[in-house]
């Protein structure tokens, strides 16, 4: 990491440990649902830029992450905080798993219609399965346990809570690319014909990582559950998978910061257009035209080119 | 036993009704994502415009036909604004630019609908001559839908006269396959891109018009069938005009038999499709590449 990465980083991390100090209770709310919301764009952003595959169905790991931890906090009793989330970033890693065996057998456009494919299945079947999931009035009324005594009912400490959790992820998320299973990815990204012939095993790493992004998808989904203390099947379905994309997109996806502020924008951006008009898609469409048009490399790209 | 088999026969002109109306739309869908690999979201909000374009030239003019005619060429005007201005821009920069971008243009196309028309759905009445219906098998059947099904089996002879005999059609297969040699050759590939983006929303034009008096006009149409059209295109083979129909069929039945049989599993059977043809022969029903 470079020293202007470590003064951006500090500054970072004591604007967010400051913040609830000094912010509105609605905009610690957003704040929070920021921090979750970055990991999952984390996520998909390093699909693309690190391991060159282009996902349309991301929200099957977010969202089953956060269905599999609340059923689990719903129907185990005295499950702590920690270990349903655990549980939320293990299940969704599992179908990671399953399905990555598929998927990377596939390349390009059609890597992305199956990951497609596979998130339109699973949605439908969460949605149908009433018994389980509850369908349409999704699942709500779950208990929020106490971690090491703190109350997370209080906004401030499960905002506290979140970003520790979320910044030790993002933290891995950054420590993959340095460790050799993460340059084997860029490598096999770059050319993976190349990359075969000098005997890496282009598959087994290719599912590892998928692996790997589920469960830290996960891990989001889970947090994301408890924050909104209601989960419905708004967190699986297509819209989901299109805003993550969004949100990398938004930030830049050529950057580590990139969820970051991509999440960010997004978020204020909704909750702000919101307030303001009924018609705030039709602006959200016009301002995602000019960033395509105006900044193709996101946000960041942008800011950096003209430096 | 009689009234098992008119059950199915009619069972299955539903299923063909609505399989024929999603080919409709998706052979635009074909043209642009599978043949020239554009990767188009606002794809099914032209089929949109389609519908509510005609809905407002019933209520101008009063002739269904007329609006046949004139709306799919409005729509297509848009499409080639849309090539022309935006999408040829960031064709180089892959599919999540133009993920991103077309999604933009869809949400503005979805909010310029309920802006104008409100977002309650709007009855298109069925025109006079095709509104009686027929004994098929001894039930009752409407027109309108074996108007579906004779209307799109004459858009597909058209599009594969088209694409297989004529010049523009060679020309177009050439550009899609190599373009460079083909501008090379003296062709102005640009313009011919253009041309598909034109006739492949013109033809989403035109299942909107059609769809309007057999599945009500409203806001969320789009959407609905945006996901169907991506199941076509992909199970059926980038392309692949052939496999468009057939998948398109098959999905039409599924939709019918399944609500019939298992009502509340039956949205899964056609993702479950999709995923299967992808595992076992990524390139679609007839797709040639891959």
């Amino acid at each position: 990491m470079s020293k202007k990465n470590w003064v951006i980083g500090i500054a970072a991390i004591i604007i967010a440990i400051i913040f609830p100090f000094v912010a509105p209770k609605f905009q610690l709310r957003m704040f929070t649902e920021i921090i979750i919301l970055t990991l999952f764009a984390m996520t998909w952003k390093m699909m693309l830029n690190e391991g060159g595959m282009f996902s349309f169905g991301h929200a099957v790991y977010f969202g089953l992450g956060a269905y599999a931890s609340v059923l689990g906090w719903l129907h185990i009793p005295g499950l702590s905080f920690l270990s349903g989330i655990l549980l939320g970033a293990l299940f969704a890693a599992l179908v990671a798993f399953v399905l990555g065996a598929f998927l990377v057998r596939m390349s390009g456009t059609y890597f992305a219609l199956l990951t497609l494919a596979f998130n339109q299945l699973i949605w439908a079947i969460v949605w149908k399965w009433r018994d389980v999931t509850g369908g349409d009035d999704g699942l709500g009324k779950f208990p929020k346990p106490e971690l090491f005594g703190l109350v997370m009912k209080d906004p401030a400490t499960f905002y506290y809570v979140s970003l520790i959790i979320i910044g030790a992820c993002l933290f891995a998320c950054w420590y993959f690319t340095k460790t050799p299973l993460g340059n084997i990815c860029m490598s096999i990204k770059s050319n993976d014909e190349r990359a075969q012939f000098i005997g890496l095993n282009v598959k087994a790493s290719k599912l590892v990582f998928l692996t790997l992004l589920g469960f830290m998808a996960g891990i989001s989904g889970a947090l994301y559950a408890q924050f909104q203390e209601f989960i419905a099947t708004s967190v699986i379905d297509g819209a989901m998978s299109t805003n993550v994309l969004f949100m990398a997109y938004i930030g830049g996806i050529g950057y580590f910061w990139g969820p970051i502020v991509g999440s960010a924008i997004f978020v204020y951006l909704s909750e702000y257009l919101s307030s303001f008009t009924d018609r705030w898609e039709f602006i959200l469409g016009i301002i995602f035209i000019l960033v395509v048009l105006f900044a193709p490399q996101g946000i960041l790209g942008t800011i950096r080119r003209k430096k | 036993m009689d009234s098992i088999w008119s059950t199915l026969v009619i069972q299955i002109l539903h299923g063909l009704a609505y399989g024929m109306l999603l080919f409709l739309v998706s052979s635009g869908l074909t043209l642009v994502f599978g043949m020239m690999s554009v990767l188009n979201l606002a794809h099914a909000s032209f089929y949109m415009l389609g519908a509510y374009f005609s809905y407002q030239m019933l209520k101008w003019i009063g002739n269904f036909w007329v609006g046949l005619l004139i709306c799919p060429i409005l729509v297509a005007m848009l499409g080639i604004l849309m090539e022309r201005f935006l999408l040829r821009r960031v064709h180089a920069g892959g599919h999540v630019q133009e993920f991103v971008l077309t999604a933009g243009i869809a949400f503005v196309i979805m909010e310029s609908v309920k802006w104008i028309w409100g977002t309650e759905p709007l009855p298109v009445p069925i025109p006079a001559v095709l509104s009686g219906s027929v004994m098929v098998m001894g039930s009752v059947y409407p027109v309108y839908r074996l108007f579906i099904l004779f209307f799109s089996i004459g858009v597909l002879a058209l599009m594969a006269y088209i694409l297989l005999k004529t010049r523009l059609g060679i020309t177009v297969r050439a550009a899609v396959s190599d373009r460079d040699m083909v501008s090379a050759l003296g062709t102005n590939t640009p313009f011919v891109f253009m041309l598909v983006m034109g006739i492949g929303t013109w033809l989403a034009g035109v299942a909107g018009v059609i769809a309007g008096p057999f599945i009500s006009t409203y806001p969320g149409m789009a959407g609905e069938i945006l996901v169907d059209c991506f199941v076509v295109t992909v199970t059926g083979g980038l392309g692949s005009l052939m496999g468009a129909v057939l998948a398109s069929f098959i999905i039409g039945q599924i939709s019918s038999f399944g609500i019939l049989l298992i009502p509340r599993f039956a949205i899964v059977f056609a993702f479950l499709l999709m995923a299967i043809v992808l595992i076992i022969k990524p390139s679609g029903l007839f797709g040639e590449k891959g």
